[in-house]
């Protein structure tokens, strides 16, 4: 008898344990997939969002990937100077194997990694926004249209950063290792019809930080200008500056406003004032805020743009009577943290930055209050006061009496800096000596830099008064005196930008924009000389305006650790890393001229049909 | 069947029942010794026998059927031929055995299950040679028990009898006999000279390594003498006196190829490897299997003293009954049962100590100084004479300057001592209180000796059917880093129950609660980043945070948060398995296992706004998630075993099985607490929600198999295992859901074979076989796409200036539905060996195993935007040697000697990878032939172990008067060296070369155990790994800030100490991230153990069955002669700059005393 329950039992067991193929099949349940998700005009907002958060980075964090921008410039050097790796030595350490994304050496490779996971990002967007059933068709092309436009900013990025790269225009949901680079000019001109596209169906106006119809405009104009098409670059700049959503800020406004000791260009600078409506020089934001504690994140721009006044050990600021001068502790009454940040000096600026530009004292950006000297500072050891030293709450001095320099490390700890655009208050660290500089939104496009595309596209085009003309709203915006034609050269509209756009624009990437066209065109640089195409990587104006216009690259200058500074023409672009190159191993992408690998490069793709074909 | 070619007796039918019962012989020999067992079940057990001119042994056979009894008798004096005729019905044993030896000379003796046969009187005698003297004694067990059923033989001669079932025994010798040999299967055979005694005893002790014992080989137990696989054993008990904390220590340095890492805080632990890495992505950790069943949890959920055994299957066809899940070899743990009818009660308790077992020195005040002047002078550039020298009178008049010129070089005319302090880069507050004489030793702050404390209880019986095993533990243990600290309570409760003679059913659960609720401090930062002139209390006496005075170099001191932070980390796991085995006509067992297993994690911590630093961040903040996983399997389980001919030995077994894994978590993190949050984590409505975050964490995922095994021998010297199994994987569940694993193995038996004539050599066996294993272990989710809203939130402004917050989404896994399972296919040749009577015995094996399939995560071009695809690519060979050798070196009464040699080496190959080519070229440039190309970004290479080494090679220092030489590569003296393979004075990937492998050239365990006066116990274990190396950045003296923190005390290059192991203090490499490399061989004495068993006679009297009292020393001392950082084993991570996971590892000693009642 029992022998046959227990078949029974054998049976029913086999049955309930069961054998189906069913029983295997994947069950995600805390993820999305894309293959239901990207389904929804939501799910693409999210997307869209993805490439925002994405953008951000650029601009925040210790060691901030704009910071390298500006190194590879003439406003600024790398100031951290106790130790080897911060790009200083830049022939030694700007190699396609080096630390190329730290914070204590440079964001080379952040700007490569980063730059395509926000082509990836927009991708995902394009290649399947047409897919969505019922999707109204005035949204899908304005996502699509604002998708073009985050993947035309990276790439007009990375390819004056890079040059020639690998062209990626879908999503790639399969492994591929057999890519080649593209030329960057057939990139750049692909770029073009996206945004064309983009500025017919994006709307004007949006929540602040999302992409608009001007921003898109914006950039388009700038690919124009990079391109060569100047008159195309002239009338976008123009569809912006005169289409009656933005026009330059001339009146007090936000925050400070009624405070009379500011004026307008600390309001536009404020960040509570830089996303509001009443600000209508804004026109692209990327948006951080103190109190959204899931999106937060912190500029640390104190941090890394204020000189290192407060070290109080090994190099510091000695007092004329030879005693330390400055301090950092929590308890000092003159509590210099608080009032102008502690800084670490790691973007240096240089006497061209803090001096050469200036020539209007009037200059509200240089104005003693929104520009601070070294002088402005004062002894603030508790120490000194305790010893009745007569330097205690006096101004910083950089000589004695005699002459004798009061700091052992005057690259690191002594420059001048617009603190107008550096301070940021930061709530969170109140308690601690770190105060770095908190959370704010931050320009990526603003009006005046509209103006300064149309300047220049008016000076490509030898049309100076006009070219005068749009330097001179920016200029008397800010109180300074107007330019006259002859007043402008390309070195006029850089020192423009140098002025008005610190730690906004990619300074590198427009550098290297200019040199290229002052080759594409055949127009000679403020002192007359001329470049070619053929040997860019060794004779360029971005190089040499650097030698012309710093104190520091290849002039001898080291810093205390002994590090010296050097440079060659060839860094005008950026290794590819050696680790994109060797995991491409199917492919070759191009390395750059002057780095490791050049030799082996091949013939990159010369038109858009045969990149895409190769996806 | 005849073990003994020298006795003509044997306990024949004990064998048979060995077979059936399948459980271990220990379990067996105790049941052997249940002399006072209550005849409840002679009187209870009816036979029904209708046999008429049947052979006697045949309806010997038919009772053992019928019943649990079983007989042990003289082959010899029995005559099992005899015709006899039965027939009883509902009659107890003694009607029955009456019938059937009625009108013959045998006697019997019912014992409980078991019946001795004799002749004549009680004792054995089928000699009739002249008698000239007799010898008897008793004969027990280890622990003291009576064994009946020895077989007690005048050596060399067919002379002997068996004891009784008080293991008595009665020998009449002949004269001139020397030498008397007591054999028992699963006991070490003792020879005894008789030296004119006639009253011999005898203690036989378990042969742990004997060929007789019974292996748990998955889904089943085996005789070890039938396995064909490559399977090694540790019992528990052989190591009870070195009080293994957890089922690592058990492991370690016991079974030769499977390595046990080490764990070296409160909670202990280790990671497990068998036989080398085979997947260079998916887990190389083996299966465990508990009690027949996989267990899904972590080994701290065992109980060291619960486990009875642990049995290791190596090779692909022991493990790939297994399939899938075996690739990386199988741990079965087989825990304890209750054995005996009077219930018996344990209880161990021992406390110990952790001490630091190897220590590190950091500078105390002065050479802190010192060290620092020697950092100013190196990083430095044009440093001028004395500048960073202390401005004495002597130091100043040596450097010939003057304190004006001194105090010149810097700015400074105040207090020259100052500010020479201030040139060494020293902070306010060491300032202060270096002018104050105040020093802190953050070292002895940061490390503590650990108490650790084990309780455990078990008590455990057997009663009729039911036998019964309930343990309760308890271990509370700090570790040697302050603040590090584990408890947790585990009870293991097994009852099995013989309903009838057909149906059994039992339950084994095990619970598990456990706190990790330590927080430890931060050791590494404290000793290294904070100067001796920095304080943990400001001069008020309250905590400060930063106590060099500033947040900076990573200084801090980590009690201060601590102070501020409530934490609650507590898991509770059941692990429970249910089952019911039937017996079913024709030798058939069916059996059903539904093992079910609950862990529910809670993890609590509250971050007090009471904290300044805190009160700015978030203004307190509160966490708390919970878990819960369920995962569940079935098992249905059927056995067939048959014996035909005596010599034909079937043995099948087929399986079904399903499993799912579930887990539901939740988690909250709230902050910015209103009105307060001195509620903590219990109050989180107070938390601002704006600021706060809620996600969850699901997963499921489910899995099937099939399995068949069968098992053939003849004549105990030919056999064969044939398995197959086909498994079924939710993560391969798109393209690949199943996968099927087959295996072969081979054993013979040759010194069994007649012309076998090597008299030393008692035992002999040759194993064969071949098998593929799976390997599943990669994320449930790998081969999908998933698309995440990352760590964070994106914000937009809207009109009216108000912000608020989007989710972002993007893809963050490219997806691969091809995705398979990685497949090792081994070949395992081994040789089993016994000489002079198993006095030296043990085996031999030779390995190669082939993976296929890899899974790993493939490297993509980072461009485009994945860094890497979960991929089946390449092919990775392992080959590998393992001996393994034990001996009784010594055997005398006062005295015993036994040693165990372990020796295992293994060779790892990667043999393939991804497939693609690249051209060769010879000199000229021609393309001369093609050769897959490695994957440098990963550092796999084609033709070389997993663990190869591939680095700029540091060939010494830049030293003085090369000051040119080094300005070529932008370095100075004091700076590496590195060799410039191509002389191109650049370095890139073809300057990198092989400079040896992270994985032992081979390793070797050795044993050692001694007995005194028969209760007095010591063994020391010692192990050792070699010919391994590891990069090592210390030397480059750059790690962290030096010009602002203290370091450890290591060498360093100065122009006076020319060195080219050590580079000058914060030297420059360039950004090139070189490393020197240390050879890292070490050997190290593990163990030391001391035991005393209290003799009997001094306890019996207060009931006591016996009382062990042992000590212990772990990590006695380590001998590792080119290395010098921390401890050589747990440095591991090679390309991990910080080193933190390197430090010091405890040497814990115990004392514990162990009663039986």
């Amino acid at each position: 008898m029992y022998n046959k329950i227990n078949i029974a039992t054998i049976v029913f067991l086999l049955v309930i344990a069961g054998c189906k193929e069913s029983w295997l099949e994947p069950d995600p349940l805390s993820f999305f997939e894309p293959g239901n998700t990207f389904t929804t005009p939501e799910g693409l907002q999210a997307a869209l969002t993805t490439c925002e958060r994405n953008m951000r980075y650029c601009w925040y964090g210790d060691g901030a990937p704009i910071i390298t921008e500006l190194l590879f410039s003439e406003v600024a050097v790398e100031g951290t100077t106790d130790k080897t790796g911060p790009a200083q030595d830049l022939n030694k350490l700007i190699t396609p194997t080096a630390n190329l994304n730290s914070a204590d050496a440079n964001k080379i490779g952040w700007f490569w990694y980063e730059g395509y996971k926000g082509i990836k990002y927009a991708n995902t967007v394009i290649s399947r926004v047409g897919t969505i059933a019922g999707l109204n068709e005035e949204v899908r092309d304005d996502m699509l249209g604002q998708a073009y436009f985050h993947r035309a900013w990276k790439y007009y990025h990375l390819c004056f950063q890079f040059s020639d790269i690998p062209y990626i225009s879908k999503e790639i949901t399969t492994p591929k290792l057999d890519f080649k680079s593209t030329r960057f000019e057939v990139i750049l001109d692909q770029m073009i019809k996206d945004l064309e596209f983009s500025v017919e169906h994006v709307a004007a106006v949006k929540d602040a930080g999302h992409v608009t119809k001007g921003a898109c405009q914006h950039l388009l104009a700038k690919l124009y200008l990079a391109t060569g098409q100047f008159d195309k670059a002239i009338a976008m700049a123009s569809n912006v500056i005169d289409g009656g959503t933005y026009s330059l800020m001339t009146d007090r406004f936000g925050a400070d406003k009624s405070n009379a000791a500011r004026n307008v260009v600390w309001d536009l600078h404020r960040p509570a004032n830089k996303s509001v409506i009443a600000n209508k020089e804004m026109i692209f934001n990327v948006i951080s805020r103190e109190d959204l504690e899931n999106s937060r994140l912190s500029t640390e721009l104190m941090r890394q743009a204020v000189p290192f006044y407060l070290c109080s050990n090994a190099n510091k600021i000695y007092t004329p009577t030879g005693k330390t001068g400055l301090s950092n502790k929590l308890a000092a009454e003159e509590d210099l943290r608080k009032l102008y940040g502690r800084g670490i000096g790691r973007a240096r600026n240089t006497w061209y930055h803090t001096h050469t530009i200036w020539d209007d004292e009037e200059d509200l950006r240089h104005i003693p209050g929104n520009w601070m000297t070294m002088g402005e500072l004062v002894y603030n050891n508790p120490d000194l006061k305790k010893a009745n030293d007569p330097y205690y709450g006096k101004p910083l001095q950089l000589r004695d009496q005699t002459g004798k320099v009061l700091t052992s490390d005057s690259i690191r700890n002594w420059y001048d800096w617009p603190h107008y655009k550096v301070y940021i208050e930061d709530p969170k660290k109140d308690a601690s000596e770190s105060y770095n500089g908190g959370a704010s939104d931050m320009y990526v496009y603003r009006l005046a830099e509209t103006y300064l595309i149309r300047a220049e596209a008016h000076f490509w085009k030898g049309d100076l008064g006009h070219a005068a003309n749009d330097l001179n709203a920016v200029r008397t915006r800010a109180g300074a005196a107007p330019y006259v034609a002859g007043d402008i050269h390309i070195g006029t509209i850089l020192d423009e930008r140098a002025r008005e756009l610190y730690w906004e624009e990619f300074r590198h990437v427009e550098m290297v924009r200019i040199s290229y066209l002052l080759a594409l065109t055949g127009k000679p640089d403020e002192n007359g000389k001329t470049y070619s195409l053929d040997n860019l990587s060794q004779e360029n104006y971005w190089y040499n305006r650097i030698m012309g216009k710093t104190e520091f690259y290849n002039k001898g200058a080291k810093t205390v650790h002994g590090d010296e500074y050097t440079m060659s023409p060839f860094h005008i672009l950026w290794p590819i890393p050696q680790g994109a190159i060797d995991s491409n191993s199917r492919g070759r992408i191009n390395q750059n001229y002057g780095y490791d690998g050049y030799d082996l490069n091949v013939a990159p793709f010369e038109n858009i049909e045969d990149a895409v074909a190769a996806q | 069947m005849k073990k003994n070619s020298n006795s003509k007796t044997c306990a024949l039918s004990l064998w048979k029942k060995l077979r059936i019962m399948r459980y271990t012989l220990f379990f067996m020999m105790v049941c052997l010794s249940q002399i006072f067992a209550t005849n409840l079940y002679s009187q209870q057990t009816k036979l029904n026998l209708s046999m008429f001119n049947s052979r006697l042994g045949n309806v010997l056979d038919e009772i053992e059927n019928q019943s649990e009894y079983y007989f042990l008798f003289n082959q010899q004096q029995i005559d099992l031929s005899r015709v006899v005729n039965v027939s009883v019905k509902d009659k107890n044993i003694s009607d029955v055995l009456n019938a059937v030896f009625a009108g013959t000379n045998i006697h019997y003796v019912i014992s409980d299950r078991q019946i001795v046969l004799t002749t004549g009187n009680n004792t054995g005698d089928f000699s009739v040679n002249q008698q000239k003297w007799k010898v008897s004694g008793k004969v027990t067990e280890s622990g003291g028990q009576p064994l009946p059923g020895v077989t007690v033989v005048v050596k060399n001669t067919t002379i002997g009898t068996i004891t009784d079932i008080n293991g008595n025994y009665i020998l009449e010798i002949p004269n001139g006999t020397e030498q008397i040999v007591f054999s028992f299967v699963g006991m070490r055979t003792v020879e005894e000279s008789i030296s004119g005694r006639n009253a011999i005893d005898i203690r036989m002790d378990e042969e742990s390594f004997g060929i007789e014992e019974v292996v748990a080989i998955g889904y089943g137990t085996m005789k070890k003498s039938d396995l064909t696989g490559a399977i090694a054993q540790v019992k528990a008990d052989k190591l009870e006196k070195e009080n293994p904390g957890s089922v690592q220590d058990i492991l370690r340095a016991n079974i030769p190829g499977l390595n046990v890492g080490v764990s070296t805080n409160a909670k202990g632990g280790g990671s497990l490897e068998i036989r080398g890495k085979r997947s260079l992505k998916a887990s190389n950790s083996p299966l465990i299997v508990m009690d027949g069943v996989i267990f899904f949890g972590e080994l701290s959920e065992i109980n060291p003293n619960d486990i009875e055994q642990i049995d290791v299957l190596k090779d692909a066809s022991a493990a790939a009954v297994y399939g899938a899940k075996s690739a990386s070899g199988v741990v079965l743990i087989t825990t304890k049962r209750g054995k005996e009818s009077k219930p018996t009660v344990r209880f161990d308790a021992s406390v110990g100590l952790s001490t630091m077992g190897v220590n590190m020195d950091v500078y105390d005040g002065e050479g802190y100084l010192d060290w620092r002047q020697k950092v100013q002078e190196s990083i430095t550039a044009n440093v001028k004479p004395g500048e960073f020298a202390k401005p004495t009178e002597e130091n100043l008049t040596k450097y010939g300057i003057t304190l004006d010129q001194w105090l010149a070089y810097r700015a400074s005319s105040g207090d020259a001592e100052k500010d020479w302090l201030g040139r060494l880069g020293l902070f306010e507050t060491e300032v202060e209180n270096y002018f104050a004489g105040r020093t802190y030793d953050w070292y002895d702050a940061s490390f503590q000796n650990g108490l650790r404390q084990d309780y455990n209880a078990s008590i455990s019986g057997k009663n009729g059917g039911m036998s019964y095993y309930w343990s309760l533990g308890y271990v509370d243990n700090e570790g040697i880093i302050t603040g590090d600290q584990y408890n947790a309570y585990r009870s293991n409760l097994k009852l099995d129950a013989a309903i009838n003679d057909w149906l059994s059913v039992g339950v084994n659960a095990n619970f598990q609660d456990r706190a990790e609720n330590g927080q430890a401090v931060d050791w590494a930062a404290q000793i290294i980043n904070n100067s001796p002139y920095s304080l943990p209390l400001d001069e008020n006496g309250n905590m400060v945070i930063y106590p060099m005075g500033t947040n900076t170099g990573g200084s801090i001191n980590s009690m201060f948060d601590i102070s501020y932070r409530e934490k609650n980390n507590v898991w509770t796991t059941l692990n429970s398995v249910l089952y019911a085995k039937v017996k079913l006509p024709f030798n058939i067992t069916y059996q059903v296992n539904y093992s079910p297993r609950w862990v529910f994690h809670n993890y609590q911590k509250h971050e007090s706004s009471q904290n300044p630093y805190w009160k700015t961040l978030h203004n307190g903040l509160a966490e708390r998630q919970s878990r819960k996983n369920f995962d569940w399997q079935i098992d249905n389980i059927l056995m067939w075993s048959q014996t035909f001919n005596e010599k034909n030995k079937f043995e099948v077994t087929l399986l079904q099985n399903a499993e799912e894994k579930r887990q539901w978590e939740e988690t909250m993190i709230g902050r910015d607490f209103s009105p307060t949050d001195a509620l903590g984590y219990h109050y989180m409505k107070g938390a601002n929600m704006l600021k706060s975050e809620i996600s969850s964490n699901d997963y499921r995922s489910t899995g099937d198999a099939l399995m068949g095994r069968i098992f053939y021998s003849y004549d105990d010297k030919y056999m064969i295992t044939s398995s197959i199994r086909r498994d079924g994987y939710s993560a391969f569940g798109q393209s690949n859901p199943r996968a099927t694993f087959p295996s072969v193995a081979l054993g013979w038996v040759f010194s069994e074979e007649s012309f076998f004539e090597l008299p030393a050599m008692n035992y002999g066996k040759l194993r064969l076989s071949w098998g593929e294993n799976g390997n599943r272990d990669i994320g449930m989710y790998d081969a999908l796409s998933n698309m995440t809203t990352g760590s964070g939130k994106y914000p937009y402004v809207n009109n009216s200036g108000q912000a608020y917050e989007m989710s972002q989404l993007y893809v963050d896994r490219m997806a691969n539905p091809n995705i398979k399972w990685e497949t090792t296919t081994s070949y395992n040749a081994g040789l089993d060996f016994g000489f002079m009577n198993n006095r030296i015995s043990g085996s031999l094996d030779v390995y190669k195993m082939e993976t296929t399939d890899l899974l790993v995560d493939r490297k993509l071009p980072d461009f485009l935007g994945f860094n890497s695809v979960a991929a089946n690519l390449g092919e990775v060979h392992n080959k590998g040697f393992e001996l393994s050798l034990n001996t009784q070196n010594m055997d005398r009464d006062n005295f015993e000697w036994t040693t165990s040699f372990n020796f295992s080496l293994n060779r790892n190959k990667i043999v393939h990878l991804y497939g693609d080519y690249m051209d060769v070229l010879d000199d000229e440039g021609n393309v001369i032939g093609q050769k897959e190309t490695d994957d440098i970004s990963n550092k796999w290479f084609i033709g070389h172990d997993i663990g190869s080494i591939w680095e700029y090679e540091v060939i010494g220092v830049w030293q003085l008067g090369e000051e040119e030489e080094a300005g070529k590569y932008g370095v100075k003296p004091g700076d590496v060296r590195i060799r410039d393979v191509n002389g191109d004075y650049q370095f890139n990937n073809e300057d990198k070369v092989f400079l040896g492998s992270s994985s032992p050239k081979f390793r070797w365990t050795l044993r050692n155990e001694f007995t005194f006066f028969k209760n007095f116990d010591l063994s020391f274990m010692m192990y050792s790994y070699w010919g391994h190396k590891s990069t090592y950045d210390r030397p480059l003296n750059k790690n962290g800030f030096l010009d602002r923190t203290s370091s450890y005390i290591i060498g360093f290059w100065t122009p006076e100490n020319p060195t080219n192991d050590y580079a000058r203090l914060y030297s420059d490499d360039k950004n090139l991230s070189a490393r020197f490399i240390r050879e890292k061989s070490f050997i190290r004495l593990d163990n030391i153990s001391f035991s005393y068993n209290v003799p009997e006679h001094l306890i019996r009297s207060y009931s006591i069955e016996g009382l062990r009292i042992y000590g212990s020393v772990r990590n006695v001392a380590v001998w590792a002669p080119d290395w010098d950082f921390w401890d050589v084993e747990q440095y591991q991570d090679m390309y991990d700059d910080n080193n933190w996971k390197s430090g010091p590892s405890p040497r814990i000693f115990t004392v514990g005393v162990n009663l039986t009642l």
